[in-house]
């Protein structure tokens, strides 16, 4: 293939683009993870599905919240099953809380009964940067166009007690449920609650 | 904050950071070992009808911290819920001004070492005289360090009901965290702010301002907490920069918050937000 210098301009201009964190109604920007079974899963091979991307991180109070009541794993079971693509993402470097390796992640989601399309490991915090993901959990949506419609908290109640779960406001489900009938999004954004995503120091 | 970094960059921060700090802790224990909380009342007594100022101290193992009532990019602010006899009024809490706490790319606001956050509680006129009248607190809280615990605790105080009262030895508690409380703006300060395209710039027209000066705002998600605090001098005061949150999709008219001087004073501030009136301004927000 012959080169072509503007790309370099493209890709320069990309990677400065990157340096801006992402924005609701924007593009999502497009990435490349690899997941706990090896798999490479680029968010641009599912255009024309919507994607829920959830930040984890199994040590965090706030994420225990959610997988030890058992949320979590019925969000994920009712959206995978209308064609919605959920990705977990692990973005905890080595050593930090959260931190694991692709053989750890797949007992964890076994003996948790999670069933996420993919859990995306992600030590070095490419994608949560990417995404200036700040929080465990912290959830985006993308539309089948490629737009990002959700970014924020996964409900309306900033605590780790699971009581406060049937109470709460579930933000994904409501950016889903409200974008699949064709109409816009009520709560595109809120403030994301939890744990700081454990990125290297 | 955002910006793809080369793997060997990384390499090296991960290594150098490796060298700088112990390893995390992998057992981080209950909540109640890294924070002792003690429910004290600025007075020995309750007396009818007259208002008297309660709090529940955290006294925060080294490293840790606990938060203001926003909390920044991450963590949860305490709740208090109060068991009170009837007829009792309580305040809401009163916030000492938190600090800033700078993790890896996110910036929380909250509390080292210790705080006590306080309220006012008014007995009823109608009140008989007893031994002992029992107020309780059923504390709600998270502590941090590099990782987040969160715990509970049920506090108990019992105070009698006399005639007149005295300072308790908890006093002087209360005196340090009444300095650190927001007081009303000062009356000769002037601050307004303008959106430009992705900063609102406050500009705080006052005389011998204790600089650097710290702005914490009041509501999550308005500015960009972690963003580098930018601040220019100007003729007979002060330009702050702001950086607008990714989470801010509408304009705002105020900005309120906490400012805190270097001094330590902090004051609370209503900031009105003045919309930028040029068309190709607007057009990008």
């Amino acid at each position: 293939m012959k080169h072509n210098p503007w790309w370099n301009l493209v890709a320069m201009f990309l990677l400065i683009s990157s340096c801006y964190a992402v924005k609701v109604g924007d593009s999502a920007p497009d990435f490349q993870a690899m997941d706990s079974n090896g798999q490479v899963h680029k968010l641009s091979q599912y255009r024309g599905k919507f994607v829920v991307l959830e930040w984890h991180n199994n040590g965090c109070p706030y994420t225990q919240k959610h997988y030890e009541s058992g949320n979590m794993q019925h969000l994920q079971k009712e959206w995978t099953s209308k064609g919605v693509v959920w990705l977990t993402v692990i973005s905890s470097a080595p050593g930090e809380q959260g931190y694991v390796t692709a053989q750890q992640e797949n007992d964890y989601m076994s003996k948790m009964k999670a069933s996420p399309t993919a859990a995306l490991l992600d030590p070095r915090g490419d994608v949560g940067k990417l995404y200036s993901a700040k929080t465990t959990p912290h959830m985006f949506v993308v539309n089948p166009a490629g737009v990002l419609i959700y970014d924020g908290a996964i409900d309306s109640k900033a605590t780790t007690e699971q009581a406060d779960i049937s109470t709460a406001k579930n933000y994904v489900s409501q950016a889903l449920e409200e974008s699949m009938a064709g109409r816009p999004v009520s709560t595109p954004t809120s403030r994301p609650y939890g744990c700081s995503v454990k990125y290297a120091h | 904050m955002n910006c793809s970094f080369s793997p060997r960059f990384v390499v090296f921060l991960i290594s150098a950071v490796g060298l700088m700090l112990p390893t995390a802790a992998s057992s981080q224990g209950k909540a109640d070992e890294h924070t002792t909380l003690s429910l004290v009342s600025e007075q020995d007594a309750l007396v009818r009808g007259k208002q008297l100022w309660i709090g529940i101290r955290f006294d925060l193992q080294d490293g840790w911290h606990t938060y203001w009532t926003n909390p920044g990019d991450s963590g949860e602010p305490p709740r208090i819920e109060w068991q009170l006899p009837a007829g009792f009024q309580v305040s809401d809490i009163q916030w000492p001004h938190p600090e800033r706490l700078a993790l890896a790319s996110l910036a929380d606001y909250g509390y080292e070492d210790h705080v006590l956050l306080m309220v006012t509680v008014r007995p009823p006129e109608r009140l008989r005289r007893v031994e002992s009248t029992k107020i309780a607190a059923q504390v709600h809280y998270l502590v941090c360090h590099d990782v987040c615990i969160p715990g509970q605790k049920h506090l108990e105080l019992s105070l009698p009901v006399k005639a007149s009262a005295a300072f308790s030895p908890a006093r002087p508690l209360f005196d340090a965290a009444r300095q650190k409380l927001p007081r009303p703006m000062p009356r000769n300060w002037k601050i307004s702010a303008t959106s430009t395209g992705d900063e609102f710039v406050v500009n705080l027209k006052a005389d011998k301002l204790a600089k650097p000066v710290q702005f914490f705002p009041l509501h999550a998600e308005q500015i960009e907490n972690a963003a580098p605090e930018k601040s220019t001098e100007v003729l007979g005061g002060l330009r702050l920069h702001l950086k607008k949150s990714e989470h801010l999709l509408r304009p705002i008219a105020r900005l309120e918050g906490v400012i805190v001087l270097a001094s330590g004073d902090a004051y609370r501030v209503r900031i009105p937000v003045a919309q930028p009136r040029d068309a190709h301004t607007q057009s990008k927000n």
